[in-house]
């Protein structure tokens, strides 16, 4: 009978958890981008020959595209360059993660996750266009959330 | 043989429940650990990312009898900010608790649950997770585990991260209830290891974690 007040108890429990998970994955769906503002600058600069480097910060607040070698060829290619910031990026298990689901999508020409700037770096293939909400809902799908996203001359840090 | 097999897999492997139990979505992981107690091996996929559902095998050493069980973890909450991340999940399970070694006991039902909660930064991390299992005839047995640890660097993507991390285990069961075990996390893209010694009670701890 103690066994069997027990499991009820715990069995209660687990069912109480997945009612709250499923409210929560219904509150994250609801106010997945928050604080993401539209920007339609589709103009990029050429590529940068230097070595892989972090990004430095722009005009605008926050981080400029990071430079590494599959960015750069993806940028003299003429694909979009895009960064956005990434709320709870901590580890290396966040940028695996944000890592695997962006590389999945065939717009994405090359991608690199700076854990020091907490940004996305992502050049698209040439001609390809990735929404705001789409960056946001694919940032759900790996645990996280986007707060800002810039693009083209206000990525690269050349916006005037 | 079974026995044999089941300790051989626990002293390969280890369950290192306080690294990120859910992952992405569509994303498996290998789990390992072995602790002063039991040794453990999980292979769990995340169909969401607020929850994983896996299949988990423990061994516990102490009262031998093995645990196969399903074992779901939930995501109930996740703190979000530009230099930090805290999680809150309950875990859980049900499955069956077979004698082995000497113990020639009859299969049993065996169920468990618990809370996890984590806060961390690039440099700074506390953990807490706690489970109640009940294994008919095996054990009645209540254990929390609160962790806290630094990193002396701050690595970036795919660089080899470290971390210095002191866990204080607690069995009420268990003649040495509380217990303490300096360790080293490493961490490498898919790859998290971590290995420390229980002072208390002279064992070794070694856990993994693979990400696929």
């Amino acid at each position: 009978m103690n066994l069997l007040i027990k499991t009820i108890v715990i069995t209660t429990a687990l069912c109480l958890c997945l009612c709250a998970t499923a409210q929560e994955h219904h509150d994250h769906e609801n106010h997945a981008t928050p604080d993401v503002h539209e920007h339609h600058d589709r103009n990029h600069d050429g590529a940068d020959s230097g070595p892989a480097t972090h990004a430095g910060h722009g005009a605008s607040d926050g981080p400029i595209l990071a430079r590494t070698q599959d960015i750069d060829s993806a940028l003299a290619q003429g694909g979009e360059p895009i960064v956005a910031d990434v709320l709870g990026v901590v580890c290396d298990f966040c940028a695996l993660a944000m890592n695997k689901i962006f590389s999945k999508r065939e717009e994405v020409a090359a991608i690199y996750v700076d854990l020091d700037t907490k940004a996305l770096n992502l050049v698209l293939v040439p001609g390809a266009s990735m929404s705001d909400q789409t960056i946001a809902d694919l940032a759900v799908q790996a645990g996280y959330r986007i707060a800002d996203v810039r693009r083209g001359d206000e990525a690269l840090g050349t916006a005037t | 043989m079974r026995a044999l097999l089941l300790l051989a897999l626990g002293c390969l492997t280890s369950i290192a429940s306080l690294a990120r139990p859910v992952s992405y979505a569509g994303g498996w992981t290998v789990i390992g650990e072995s602790d002063r107690q039991s040794s453990s091996a999980l292979v769990h996929y995340t169909p969401s990312p607020t929850m994983s559902l896996g299949l988990k095998t423990e061994v516990n050493r102490d009262s031998d009898f093995a645990l196969y069980s399903v074992h779901p973890t939930f995501l109930a909450k996740r703190w979000f900010g530009a230099d930090y991340q805290g999680n809150l999940y309950f875990h859980g399970g049900i499955g069956v608790a077979s004698g082995i070694s000497d113990n020639d006991g009859s299969d049993q039902m065996a169920i468990y649950g618990g809370v996890m909660a984590d806060w961390e930064t690039r440099s700074v991390f506390v953990g807490y997770r706690n489970r109640y299992l009940e294994a008919g005839n095996y054990a009645s047995q209540f254990m929390q585990v609160f962790r806290a640890g630094f990193a002396p660097y701050e690595g970036d993507s795919g660089d080899l991260h470290t971390w210095l991390m002191l866990e204080i285990d607690h069995r009420p069961s268990d003649p040495d209830s509380v217990t303490a075990t300096p360790l080293v996390r490493l961490f490498k893209g898919p790859l998290l290891v971590e290995a420390g010694y229980n002072l208390t009670v002279n064992q070794p701890l070694l856990n993994f974690t693979y990400r696929f």
